[in-house]
């Protein structure tokens, strides 16, 4: 009797049991009629918290199911007007064809290509190398609308509000020629004649002939003034002015396609000066060389950076 | 005011009802119904019909509308499937002495089973909810807390001793 009850003590029958160790019956014959129920009835409400607990994204994946199926029977009850339904949706067909098709433009760049082209009002956009632009020619005369990725060069004609939507921010003007470049988190305006509005987030900057603004990777907005006429990447020349190296080889990567293995410099160093679009030669010795940087190939064809010695 | 109409007719916006709500309204379901499929599917049912109504329910009155119309679907089922006759036929076995197969689970003791578990003291309640809720074996707890499996064992055994004790006669 007494073994017997040490045994009990050290017993851990109720944790096999909810295993699954021990049956239902062998359960019973350890423990009274009413601890029995109870722990059955214990055992039941485990599995129903448990069901209970699930994530319900199965369910409702089953309802929309539901939904698009019964929305087919329904297009089905329609047979009777089936030739009605016919026309109805060729018309809605090439209707909506002809809206899509004509109303988005799309001009593209590739590496180390610029291209030029003016708009229905007359302004001159140049896009540089890997950049995109969008805009609606349908909705042209009311709404004078680009999107923009990468980097272009506007010379906009007078009339009404003309909007440069990037990621990073909108631009919006009158009449006036300025660049934007907008690559990543890196966001630039320069102002070359008349006036430009920045909004970017909640703020809003007024820039003014030779005026330019930029931000680079959630740094504050910078604004400084600039002496040139025209962008000089229009001239087959790059020019950054106390840029991140990170930037300025973003851009060559850009102009030449190629790849560059920085893993071996500090990409925040800054840079100020120029490089070429033409020669690639010339543009890394004058890139790098004034940065002390050495570089050669390897052999995926990559540029490997490494600070001189 | 935000709240229009046709608000609950945007997919965005029917999913949050959903997220919102399902899981309340399940377990509520589930407490007429005593049945998890059942469940499930007068809970697809009701969400289905709010589809159907989008236009119908303001956006303030929808999770009222949830409830009743899940309830109705509920009746509508007992209606139809005489659902009540089965009830009492495993309600007579549930007071025999025979093994029970049939446990209603009330949402008092439920309610009752979860505040105790949330009581346990901590080593019991980690051993319990990482071999109930996340389903581990006691083998693979005793590695996860670097003890021996018997240890495992007797907490799980001490919890639902304290379970047991806490529900009291049912």
């Amino acid at each position: 009797m007494e073994k017997n009850k040490s045994h009990i003590e050290n017993e851990t029958y109720l944790a096999q049991w909810i295993a699954g160790d021990i049956t239902d019956a062998e359960l019973k014959n350890i423990v009274s009629e009413s601890d029995y129920l109870a722990y059955l009835k214990t055992r039941k409400s485990f599995e129903v918290l448990e069901a209970l607990d699930q994530p319900l994204e199965v369910s409702f994946e089953k309802i929309q199911e539901k939904i698009s199926k019964r929305n087919k029977t329904k297009i089905i009850r329609l047979k009777r007007y089936w030739a009605v339904s016919v026309a109805a949706s060729i018309i809605l067909f090439f209707g909506l064809f002809s809206m899509f098709s004509s109303s988005k433009t799309f001009v593209e760049t590739s590496f180390s290509e610029q291209k030029t082209i003016t708009l229905l009002d007359g302004s001159e956009v140049v896009v540089n190398a890997k950049s995109k632009l969008t805009y609606n020619e349908e909705t042209w005369a009311e709404n004078r609308e680009v999107t923009l990725d990468g980097e272009a060069f506007f010379k906009v004609k007078k009339g009404s509000t003309f909007k440069v939507k990037t990621t990073n921010g909108t631009i919006t003007v009158l009449g006036t020629q300025f660049n934007v470049n907008s690559n990543q988190d890196f966001f630039e305006v320069i102002c070359y004649e008349g006036k430009v509005q920045v909004n970017q987030g909640s703020e809003n900057h007024l820039l003014t002939q030779s005026k330019s603004l930029r931000k680079i990777n959630g740094n504050p907005l910078e604004q400084w003034n600039t002496n040139t006429e025209n962008p000089t990447w229009i001239t087959g020349e790059n020019s950054f002015k106390s840029v991140p190296l990170k930037y300025v080889i973003f851009a060559l990567e850009k102009q030449y396609q190629t790849k560059f293995d920085v893993s071996m410099i500090d990409v925040k160093m800054i840079f100020t000066g120029s490089f070429s679009s033409n020669d690639l030669e010339v543009a890394l010795l004058s890139v790098f060389k004034t940065m002390r940087i050495d570089y050669y190939k390897n052999d995926k064809n990559e540029y490997v950076l490494r600070h001189s010695k | 005011m935000p709240e229009d109409r046709t608000q609950i007719c945007k997919p965005e916006v029917f999913e949050k009802i959903f997220s919102t709500y399902a899981k309340d309204l399940k377990r509520y379901i589930f407490f007429k119904t005593q049945d998890m499929d059942l469940a499930e599917d007068i809970l697809q049912e009701t969400f289905i019909k709010l589809w159907d109504n989008c236009n119908a329910v303001t956006f303030s009155k929808v999770k009222s509308y949830l409830y009743t119309v899940a309830t109705n679907i509920f009746l509508n089922h007992i209606k139809h499937h005489k659902v009540k006759m089965v009830y009492k036929k495993n309600y007579v076995k549930t007071s025999t002495n025979e093994s029970p197969e049939f446990i209603m689970i009330e949402k008092e003791f439920l309610e009752k089973i979860e505040n105790t578990i949330r009581s346990l003291p901590p080593l019991q309640r980690e051993v319990f909810l990482l071999n109930r809720i996340e389903k581990k074996k006691y083998k693979e707890i005793a590695v996860m807390l670097d003890i021996s499996v018997k240890a495992v064992e007797k907490r799980m055994h001490l919890a639902l001793i304290v379970i047991r004790q806490e529900i009291g006669n049912v």
